[in-house]
């Protein structure tokens, strides 16, 4: 679908001008080259591709690209995740869950088992039912100590083996301990629902398309599935998502009108795309957020009161203003900001910049003289190694000297990963006890700041039990305001996500989940010639 | 002369073989390895520990450097660490599609420079030359990857809009959207001509000064005999070395070209399996290259050497 000249015939609400002579100069070439492409390569698509097929160009991508469901690595895999697999639940752009296969999931009285209920005559994509079993087969594989799906950590207390299925729409888990948060878990991309003879080689699985090509590392096909448990949904034919770890390359792509949209638009380019009358840019604040991580137990973070210091020495508006281009909020050194705990009033007055007290807080540490540290750095994320030179310069003013240390992702995530003293790092939107399952607790996979206090560690236990949800956010706001006192992350901000789309791709709206593209939600999609 | 080919041969078996030692040895040298690069972010001490497993990378190194020779002689080629398909496999589309692009780049290439060489020589000091070696010294300063984005600003995305910037189709089908290929094999062109334009317009200046073209004058031959019978075929020699190393250079000079326009080829496949520390991938794909090389060389060897009377004849 690329631009066509009778684009002009609709009136464009927004940017309501005769299309220049250069779009229609585009227009024609784009559509003289890309249409052959279409029809070439379209494999089994039927002759009307063209009209109903979204072409997206998403951030990442690599040999290593898998389909598996339980899985998802890299950005497009979790793009392909998305739109194959459905889950039980879902977040919805404001980060509440909705129910997806699920008709009801609920939690006992302290939370030890919970009972899932499946809506009535769902189907996978080859058109067998999606039952109990499917739902007992998918908890188990995604425990699979063959296997180790992402949400494997978060299972560790599930009793894999005493898993009942009640009747044909019903199953009961039982856990070892309350848990509370189940909900947030099932709601991941990485937990999408699977039949009994699952194969990732040739997947099969609930979402809005189903698989017709994929070649790792370049592209693959995707049909509307017409099953989808979302009435009305998908409203296109067809879908390909095309990989472009390059961004200039991805900006080209859609410039060009070879991709219809593209995740993960780079700040720098957003004004080449806003010239073009063609684009729209689609922007929405997310609790992504990019901290740097203090070892509590490694020198000189060992000491809070220059973990305090480091967190008083950040100029936070000047950081997302530098590092994220603006395109971000400031943070307050806690996660969780869509966490219905997270409510402004009840959690300590935002931090702002202070020097001299930092320089105070310093000194009474025993380093008065100034201090030495090592910062390690990397483009981890848009926007990290430019976060770190602020902070170098930044931290000048209270006497730290920060020397950085460059890596390259592969050495970032490598032997000394979880071991850096003082390093970088990015969350996903996470709710408060899921994050703190995920980085903060003594037993959390990716601990990074090595935060073991006793008394939040007692709190969160205590909230992870509580099934009262107004008791559970009194409990959860202490825990913030603890980390916030003395936790070893500096969340200096929350980036805001930035995708871009052609004007006749209609139906993505703001989400707060930090996944790109209304969390790569194109059953919403509805093109518009 | 063809003792003098097997020795030369032979001579490439053991840069081969040295060249898949050292990059062996240069990838486990690199920091992390393809567990923990495969996991990234989610590598937790578990699923590395599964990986390492599943990817045999818990053998001593000369066992892995062991089993891959091995493999080797059966022309296996060992399964990618990153998606567990054979290498063959998942190269293959992609081998096919760069030397699409590679093998287009050379037919453009070869025949337009020693033309546009051949005519500057004849147009010597005249304006046209000047702007031949005004243009090709520009280019030939000019990193390839710059000449690509530049191609891209002005015939894609900024001035003109006329061709697609960059590469969106898939590895197994590149010839089934022309136009796209355009820019990636114009960058390509554009980067190797200029020595070849040079190397002939010297090469052919060179002959046209000696005393058999001047003979062929005084006979009273036609201009047009005298330059494209006696003295092309006799400029060629020399240039051919040049040719060669630049279609030599071609095979690792599109790396960078695949990765501007994102083009599914053996360039994007090694840079990706450096980042994944894919050693199997790596492997291959440096292997490849330098076997284009040592081809390329051999061939420039032996068509200078069939374009010199002397030694054709005295090296029979």
């Amino acid at each position: 679908m690329p631009p066509t000249p009778a684009d002009s015939e609709h009136p464009v609400p927004r940017a309501a001008s005769a299309p220049s002579r250069r779009s229609v100069l585009m227009a024609g070439a784009a559509g003289a080259v890309v249409v052959p492409a279409l029809s070439a390569c379209g494999g089994g698509g039927s002759s009307g591709a063209g009209s109903g097929r979204l072409r997206v160009g998403v951030a990442g991508g690599s040999a290593e690209d898998t389909l598996d469901a339980h899985k998802p690595t890299d950005n497009t895999d979790i793009a392909r995740a998305h739109n194959l697999y459905a889950g039980l639940c879902y977040f919805e752009t404001d980060y509440s869950i909705q129910m997806a296969l699920a008709e009801s999931i609920e939690p006992n009285d302290d939370a030890t088992v919970w009972t899932i209920r499946l809506k009535p005559g769902l189907t996978f994509h080859d058109g067998s039912p999606v039952t109990a079993d499917s739902v007992v087969f998918t908890l188990r594989r995604v425990t699979d100590p063959d296997i180790l799906g992402i949400g494997a950590p978060q299972l560790a207390t599930m009793d894999r083996d005493n898993i009942e299925r009640v009747d044909d729409r019903t199953v009961r888990v039982p856990f070892s301990e309350p848990y509370v948060t189940l909900l947030d878990l099932l709601a991941e991309y990485s937990m999408g629902i699977v039949p009994e003879d699952y194969d990732p080689d040739n997947p099969v699985g609930a979402g809005p398309f189903k698989l017709m090509e994929f070649t790792p590392g370049q592209r693959s096909l995707f049909a509307k599935f017409p099953g989808f448990w979302q009435e009305g949904h998908p409203r296109i034919e067809e879908l390909e998502i095309i990989n472009f770890p390059d961004e200039t390359a991805r900006v080209n792509a859609l410039l060009g009108g070879q991709v219809d949209a593209i995740s993960q638009l780079p700040p720098s380019q957003i004004e080449v795309v806003r010239a073009n009358p063609n684009i729209e840019t689609l922007e929405s604040e997310s609790g992504m957020w990019t901290p740097f991580t203090m070892r509590v137990d490694k020198a000189p973070f060992d000491d809070v009161r220059v973990r305090q210091a480091f967190r008083l020495i950040v100029d936070r508006r000047q950081m997302v203003d530098q590092a994220l281009a603006g395109y971000g909020s400031v943070g307050n050194d806690i996660y969780g900001r869509f966490d219905p705990a997270y409510v402004e009033d009840k959690l300590p007055d935002q931090r702002e910049r202070d020097i001299a007290e930092a320089k105070r807080l310093l000194a009474e540490a025993g380093h008065g003289d100034g201090l030495e540290v090592q910062l390690v750095t990397g483009p981890i994320t848009p926007g990290a190694v430019a976060a770190a030179q602020v902070f170098k310069e930044q931290a000048r003013a209270a006497g730290v000297t920060v020397n950085l240390k460059q890596t390259n992702s592969t050495e970032y995530y490598g032997e000394n990963y979880l071991q850096w003293t003082f390093a970088q790092d990015f969350w996903a939107t996470r709710n408060y006890l899921s994050q703190a399952a995920q980085g903060s607790l003594p037993d959390a996979p990716f601990n990074e700041t090595h935060w073991a206090d006793e008394e939040w560690v007692d709190i969160v236990n205590e909230a992870r039990r509580t099934v009262d949800e107004e008791e559970r956010n009194r409990l959860i706001q202490q825990a913030m305001a603890i980390e916030h006192e003395r936790g070893g992350y500096i969340i200096w901000g929350f980036v805001n996500t930035l995708d871009a789309f052609h004007r006749k791709v209609k139906g993505l709206e703001p989400s707060v989940t930090g996944h790109p593209l209304t969390s790569y939600g194109f059953h919403r999609v509805r093109i518009e010639e | 002369m063809s003792r003098l080919i097997l020795y030369r041969l032979g001579y490439g078996l053991l840069t081969l073989f040295v060249v898949s030692l050292v990059v062996f040895l240069a990838t486990q040298a690199l920091p992390g390895d393809a567990a923990r690069a495969i996991l990234g972010r989610d590598a937790t001490a578990e699923r590395v520990a599964l990986l390492r497993d599943q990817l045999n990378l818990n053998d001593p190194l000369a066992v892995q450097y062991g089993k891959w020779l091995a493999g080797l002689f059966t022309l296996d080629l060992g399964d990618s660490f990153a998606n567990a398909r054979p290498v063959s496999e998942y190269l293959g589309p992609r081998v096919t599609a760069s030397f699409v692009l590679m093998g287009l780049a050379a037919l453009i290439a070869t025949p337009v420079s020693l033309l546009i060489g051949a005519y500057s020589a004849l147009r010597r000091d005249r304006a046209a030359d000047h702007a031949t070696s005004a243009v090709s010294l520009v280019l030939a300063a000019l990193p390839e990857f710059a000449v690509g984005i530049l191609l891209i600003l002005l015939l894609s995305t900024g001035w003109l809009h006329l061709l697609p910037p960059v590469f969106a189709g898939s590895a197994s089908a590149v010839l089934a959207d022309p136009a796209q290929l355009i820019l990636p094999v114009l960058t390509l062109v554009l980067a190797v001509s200029p020595p070849i334009i040079r190397m002939m317009r010297a090469s052919m200046i060179e002959v046209l000064e000696s005393e058999y073209v001047q003979q062929a004058r005084l006979k009273g031959l036609p201009e047009r005999v005298v330059v494209w019978r006696h003295a092309a075929p006799n400029a060629i020699g020399p240039v051919a070395q040049v040719i060669a190393v630049q279609l030599g250079w071609l095979a690792g000079g599109v790396v960078a070209i695949e990765f501007l326009f994102a083009f599914p080829g053996i360039g994007l496949a090694l840079m990706d399996a450096i980042t994944t520390r894919d050693i199997p991938v790596i492997q291959a794909v440096t292997l490849l290259i330098a076997l284009v090389y040592i081809v390329v060389n051999l061939l420039a060897d032996v068509v200078g050497l069939a374009a010199n009377p002397k030694v054709r004849v005295s090296a029979r």
